[in-house]
């Protein structure tokens, strides 16, 4: 909960006097650029008033490199491979938006296998980037344990990407209209027992990590957001139903194979902190399920509609959105007919999601400061862009 | 050097009067107490890399030697050979005094620590052990305070201001805890004197009753070495709650807020590189193997071990060295089991909040020792006005401290989560008033909205 702390004036480095008559000044901190802590290269100028923060300015652009403006100057399919590097822990949801906002100006259908497939890839992306962000987590709130174990299974992942589209990290695997290749032969067998494997790891994760007192402690009634304000704040994915609103694009909206496929919300009531770690230990369950579906109804035929190498939509304007990992990713598509696109905006969910830290960590300790923003879970990739 | 050691304690045991041995003496020692401390850091880092490696589905270091093995030695030897960075505007003078005067007193507080029956300095004598052991493990805050202060960084000033409070805080419940096994003593001697002194309270963990008693290998295993009467059957719950004092005195997780890398980067540490800093981390080390002493010695019955006594008692120089060596040997085992459980605590929990950390101190450990003070003294008053024996008093000591361990792990849990619950119940009362408002309102135009189901 937010508290009221008494407070000088509110600038920084104002000076108050207590009652004991004995002189305090708020310390004004410097919290990144260069920070294990912040997830990249976020900086917070974190105002002090001992340990507590009485007020916070996220800086960012630190890893800006016009990404967006970069799509502009590429040929549509040559954007892909950018995308990749925007929330550069879901690349396939990204690749995803993005070829699924040229399809729908184009007003085209990949094939059903291409649709599974995405599905599957989404879901296992999902999957990773959940898994970094609660490894990451554990580790800001001090336990160094669950970033290995998270990272290991990551790391299946990864391998099955590898095999999949011939790179792990940036795995430029969509196209518009389809997929790049269809499974290598053994991949969906290797991709099944991986998942039972993940199954057991997330057990042992939660064990480790769910019940522990100091967790809880940590965690719980930490970084409270209330519906309202999620709302307010135009928050989205696990923050948004860690508030308790059931609010899930891949079911209210559904898109490609969700719409055949049914999704479970995990929605939390509490809306601190725990809350929202346990809306994503619940999401990499749901996800495996939809995986071990997709696997199960994958249907055969084509992986991709031909499509000519130079694209060109027709004049036009469209917004795609899916549900990434870490909530609305949107792409704004404005094509002049040409074979650039002439706009190309992105609604990342880590820029939106990160408006309320402020809010948020008003009248915490330090260390919640810490806690609060690994909770958010941001990838200063997409914030910047 | 041990072994050297214990030689000249040999030599000046049989020409008792010789100032010129006992110096050397006095100086072997030392040194073989200074490798003591450095070595066993050495290892602890390795131990530590290994373990948790192995407990986090990792190798750990390997490259370095067989299996790793020289790790440490390199890193140190690295860190011998960097340069020397000052920060500009730093104190200078305290930014170079401080890590001495925080290695300093950690090797100094071995001084009291016997390690095997020959072996050890003349300040294993001294009568004021614990009290003297105490006291420098106080010193080390002030080395954090001045790296922090010195460092002219706002991160290192909030980990020495967090360490001063955090080790002044985790003093009062280490020194309470002992006091019950002080009380123990001052029950078991008959004179009615206990003792502080920590090679005395050693002693009074073997009882000269055993099994089969006179019989050659009995005589052997159990002479000075009576497990039932260790103080840790005794007193279990003041064995846990020094080992908890002394992970919050030695900065270790879940209590290494000073060093809090999520929060603080390095803490006091920030600024520091070289072998200066190398000198913090061996500091570190070298207090968790003295907290680990300590425990041994007050609560596991220090180095003694089956044949120790029995072949020093011999009055045979070959065989009284033979049963230093197992001494030695079985005091290292008993420290590296504590430490293995410091590492193991590490890679298991999470950190705690500087103000749950004070918490926890004031308004658990504190009671909870002074309880166990008054629970002790009270059990003995009304087995002493009973007439019982000792050890009839000794067994109704253990039962009651087991159930109070019990009731502390029942009392630990419930605290956390009615703290959690009241934090969060506004929360949740909030939430059921807005649960009507669940779900967002279906907006018209929505097709612009996620396009894609068209």
């Amino acid at each position: 909960m937010v508290t009221k702390q008494p407070v000088g004036s509110g600038i920084p480095g104002a000076s108050s006097d207590t009652s004991e008559g004995i002189k305090s000044q708020e310390m004004l901190l410097n919290m990144g650029p260069q920070h294990p802590s912040t997830h990249g290269v976020l900086r917070l100028v974190l105002t002090l008033e001992g340990e507590t923060v009485t007020d916070c300015t996220p800086v960012i652009g630190y890893l800006h490199r016009g990404i967006e403006k970069i799509l502009e100057n590429r040929p549509i399919m040559g954007g892909i491979r950018y995308m990749d590097n925007a929330d550069y822990l879901s690349p396939m949801l990204n690749e995803t938006a993005y070829a699924g906002a040229v399809e729908q100006l184009m007003g085209l259908e990949p094939p059903r296998r291409a649709q599974y497939i995405r599905l599957l890839t989404n879901e296992l992306q999902r999957i990773a980037s959940h898994l970094v962000a609660i490894g990451t987590y554990g580790l800001d709130l001090g336990a160094f344990t669950p970033v290995l174990w998270a990272f290991r299974d990551r790391e299946g992942i990864l391998s099955l990407f590898e095999a999949l589209g011939g790179s792990r990290f940036n795995v430029n695997y969509l196209r518009v209209g389809g997929v790049l290749h269809d499974f290598p032969a053994g991949w969906l067998k290797q991709c099944e027992a991986f998942l039972d494997q993940l199954e057991k790891n997330m057990m042992e994760l939660d064990r480790l990590l769910t019940g522990n007192e100091i967790f809880e402690s940590r965690t719980q009634g930490v970084g409270y957001i209330d519906q309202q304000q999620a709302i307010a704040y135009g928050l989205t994915g696990p923050i948004l139903r860690a508030s308790g609103v059931n609010w899930d694009l891949r079911v209210n909206r559904p898109y490609m194979a969700y719409r055949e496929v049914a999704v479970n919300p995990q929605i939390r009531q509490e809306g601190d902190c725990f809350a929202r770690y346990m809306v994503r230990m619940l999401e990499i369950t749901e996800s495996i399920r939809l995986c071990r579906i997709a696997i199960d109804k994958m249907p055969g035929g084509p992986i991709g509609t031909r499509t000519p190498i130079a694209l060109r939509p027709p004049r036009g304007e469209t917004y795609f959105a899916l549900e990434s990992s870490k909530g609305e990713l949107g792409v704004y598509f404005i094509s002049d007919g040409g074979e650039y696109p002439w706009r190309a905006k992105l609604r990342g969910p880590s820029f939106v999601n990160l408006q309320i830290l402020p809010e948020m960590v008003r009248g915490h300790k330090m260390s919640d400061t810490v806690a609060i923003l690994g909770s958010i879970d941001i990838v200063l990739g997409e914030v910047d862009r | 050097m041990l072994f050297a050691s214990m030689l000249i304690k040999l030599a000046s045991q049989s020409s008792n009067t010789n100032i010129w041995l006992d110096i050397l003496e006095f100086v072997v020692a030392f040194l073989s107490f200074f490798g003591f401390v450095l070595t066993s850091a050495i290892i602890l880092i390795l131990a530590e890399r290994k373990i948790m490696a192995y407990m986090q589905d990792r190798v750990g270091p390997v490259h370095t030697g067989p299996w790793g093995l020289l790790q440490t030695v390199a890193d140190v030897g690295k860190l011998l050979m960097k340069e020397d960075v000052h920060v500009g505007q730093a104190d200078k003078t305290l930014f170079i005094l401080a890590p001495s005067v925080f290695l300093g007193p950690v090797i100094a507080a071995f001084a009291v620590l016997p390690l095997s029956p020959y072996v050890g300095i003349p300040g294993t004598a001294l009568a004021t052990g614990i009290v003297y052991y105490v006291a420098m493990s106080s010193i080390d805050v002030v080395g954090v305070i001045m790296a922090g202060w010195s460092s002219n960084n706002k991160y290192s000033l909030i980990g020495g201001l967090r360490s001063a409070a955090q080790m002044i805080s985790y003093e009062l419940p280490l020194v309470l805890a002992l006091v019950g096994v002080i009380m123990l003593t001052s029950i078991l001697a008959n004179s009615g004197l206990g003792t502080i002194a920590v090679r005395d309270i050693m002693t009074f963990q073997a009882t000269s009753a055993y099994p089969g008693k006179g019989l050659g290998l009995f005589d052997f295993i159990f002479q000075g070495f009576t497990p039932w009467a260790w103080f840790f059957l005794q007193q279990p719950l003041m064995l846990i709650i020094y080992y908890i004092c002394g992970l919050a005195e030695t900065n270790r997780p879940p209590f290494d807020l000073p060093e809090a890398e999520s929060e603080l980067v390095a803490g006091y540490l920030t600024e520091y590189s070289g072998m200066r800093w190398g000198l913090f981390y061996l500091g570190e080390y070298g207090n968790m193997t003295i907290v680990s002493a300590i425990a041994a010695f007050l609560f596991l019955g220090g180095f003694s071990g089956p044949g120790v006594a029995f072949l020093t008692g011999l009055n045979n120089g070959g065989w009284g060295l033979l049963g230093n060596l197992l001494a030695v040997g079985y005091f290292v085992i008993k420290v590296y089991l504590l430490c293995f459980v410091f590492i193991w605590v590490r890679s298991t929990l999470p950190r705690l909040r500087a103000d749950q950390l004070m918490q926890f101190a004031w308004l658990i450990l504190i009671p909870v020792t002074l309880f166990n003070i008054v629970v002790t003294a009270l059990i003995y008053l009304v087995m002493n006005a009973l007439g019982s024996p000792n050890w009839l008093f000794q067994i109704v000591l253990g039962i009651v401290n087991f159930a109070m361990l019990v009731g502390f792990i029942y009392i630990v849990g419930r605290a956390t989560t009615a703290t959690t619950r009241r934090a969060q119940a506004p929360a949740i009362r909030a939430q059921r008033r807005a649960s009507a408002a669940g779900q967002l309102p279906e907006r018209a135009g929505a097709g612009v909205v996620g396009g894609g189901q068209k």
